[in-house]
């Protein structure tokens, strides 16, 4: 009795977690002009709408663009650093974890805050997309070191040694040796560096120059005014992309998250 | 790596870009912040050149702070709880759970992680609304006649932010509970210890940690989150976090605002020391 009362309790929570993500791709297909409930029909009108609406279109590269660069950027980062750290921090090895996380345990809004003054005071403002790129980086540090250096404990520095006995330089060591070694939590950390940094809100918010909206800023400010399915039909396509991105990367290149 | 000063030192090179971009971008923006509360309110522009403590003292002075600040506070402790109470079992479940349908449940666990935050908020707007799936439907059944309040108000915004926040309480109590030895728990119940017994006596002291982790992550999260309460309680209810960046984005009051978000911090910061005091002195008691 009770395992089925435990049972039926865990059932409404992970309802309660898919409701409002199934709830938004159920409305993208209604016909209707607004968001009602039940829907009036079923109709791929709103995908129309949303191809032919530039405004969207112009944030979805935006978004790949910035998240495009900070993934290179903080995945080149943290490697460098989750090396380090496992392989030569010794007793910093808690006070180096701590620094490396410390993006992700500082609250973002605050962060956020940080950075628009600072490049304020430092002249270089939000004219360009430099701050939202650093802020971007900032960010997804986090979840390239911990995937790298997860990797990297299971990595053996004998083979490091054996390949420099027989002449490997450094560069060449890393790279025909360790790197094809930890390629599944380098990826790993790089496909969470690139969601997060699909999904980041409040620095893109307060960081963001002219006409540089990313795709959650755009699709925040329209709904702030509107109320048609068109912002549905562009979340689940936002969803959809990810998830293509999760299945891609994990088809042609193998993966191994590590989050926590 | 030719001699042995630079042989010593070349590792260094690997941690010399992360430690600048922190150094650079993180600990002198958070400085700046500091500097910025103390700055004096400019004209035409967001700071002016002398130095004040009147940021400060129209933050305590002013009644509607203050008492935002508590509500803010307020969301921040029962969205914690909230998350416990749905987390913890879920946790147990996906830990211990040997059905086949457990990838399926990690799955959905991580789902909402994939989701932007944006969207997630929209769809409780999409279920909350006075024309919502939820009142809609309540209605249709003849349940109810008029809408209920669901948005637009506090609890509105617990119910969205509980659901933005529960999987980061339900992964650290998962791995805390994976990490306890299963042989406990045979032990006890070959001993005729209940189920409940079991977990109030050796998985919930044991996964301490976890749920410490949890809450702590969960509290800070739900304190400075923006867009959740910003979209679910639009201009009616507003938290700290959304004050503060309106005092910014909106009307320019760069010094106000930085004041609001250290007293916001600060006041985070003291409750999160004292709630890992007290915790680690409860469980080192037992």
């Amino acid at each position: 009795m009770s395992r089925i009362v435990f049972t039926v309790y865990c059932l409404i929570i992970y309802a309660f977690l898919l409701a409002p993500i199934l709830v938004v791709v159920g409305a993208s297909f209604n016909a209707g002009a607004f968001l009602t409930f039940p829907p009036q029909g079923l109709s791929f009108r709103w995908y129309g709408v949303f191809f032919n609406n530039e405004v969207f279109l112009r944030a979805i590269k935006t978004s790949l663009w910035v998240a495009a660069v900070s993934t290179v950027i903080s995945g080149i980062i943290g490697t460098m650093a989750a090396i380090y750290f496992v392989q030569f921090a010794g007793r910093l090895k808690d006070g180096v974890r701590i620094a490396m996380m410390a993006p992700l345990l500082l609250p973002e809004v605050l962060t956020a805050i940080a950075l628009l003054f600072f490049v304020y005071a430092i002249g270089i403002g939000t004219q360009t997309m430099f701050a939202m790129i650093v802020g971007h980086v900032l960010i997804t540090l986090p979840f390239v070191f911990i995937n790298v250096s997860t990797s990297l404990e299971s990595y053996d520095p004998a083979w490091s040694m054996a390949a420099r006995s027989l002449g490997a330089g450094a560069f060449t060591r890393f790279r025909r040796i360790m790197l094809p070694l930890i390629k599944p939590g380098v990826i790993g950390g790089c496909l969470f560096a690139f969601i997060i940094s699909f999904d980041i809100f409040t620095i893109s918010f307060m960081l963001k120059s002219v006409g540089t909206a990313t795709l959650p800023i755009q699709l925040y400010d329209y709904l702030r005014t509107n109320f048609t399915p068109e912002a549905a039909a562009v979340s689940t396509l936002s969803v959809v992309l990810t998830l293509v991105v999760v299945v891609v990367t994990e088809k042609f290149l193998g993966l191994r998250i590590h989050r926590f | 790596m030719t001699t042995g000063s630079s042989h010593r030192h070349a590792p260094l090179l690997l941690i010399a870009p992360a430690a600048i971009l922190l150094f650079v971008f993180l600990v002198l923006p958070y400085l700046s912040i500091v500097v910025m509360s103390f700055r004096t309110p400019g004209q035409g522009s967001p700071y002016g050149e002398g130095y004040t403590l009147a940021n400060y003292a129209r933050f305590f002075g002013d009644s509607f702070y203050l008492g935002q600040i508590a509500n803010t506070l307020m969301i921040g402790f029962i969205c914690t709880l909230a998350c416990l109470l749905l987390g913890f079992p879920v946790a147990w479940q996906l830990a211990r759970g040997t059905s086949r349908l457990r990838g399926l449940a990690y799955g959905v666990v991580l789902s909402p992680l994939l989701v932007g935050i944006v969207i997630r908020s929209y769809g409780w707007t999409i279920l909350l609304g006075n024309n919502g799936v939820i009142n809609r439907s309540l209605m249709g059944l003849g349940l109810i006649d008029r809408p209920l309040g669901l948005m637009y108000n506090t609890l509105g915004i617990v119910i969205a932010l509980t659901h933005v926040f529960l999987p980061f309480m339900i992964l650290p109590i998962m791995s805390a509970i994976q990490g306890i030895d299963p042989s406990l728990e045979s032990a006890a119940r070959s001993l005729g210890a209940s189920r409940a017994t079991i977990i109030r006596r050796i998985i919930l002291p044991l996964s301490m940690p976890g749920i410490q982790a949890g809450c702590i992550l969960t509290f800070v999260l739900s304190l400075s989150a923006y867009v959740t309460p910003s979209l679910i309680g639009g201009s009616k209810v507003k938290t700290m976090a959304v004050s503060v960046v309106d005092a910014l984005v909106d009307t320019f009051q760069w010094p106000f605002g930085s004041a609001l978000a250290l007293g916001l911090a600060v006041t985070g910061g003291v409750i999160v020391v004292l709630f890992s005091r007290f915790t680690r002195m409860t469980w080192k008691a037992n």
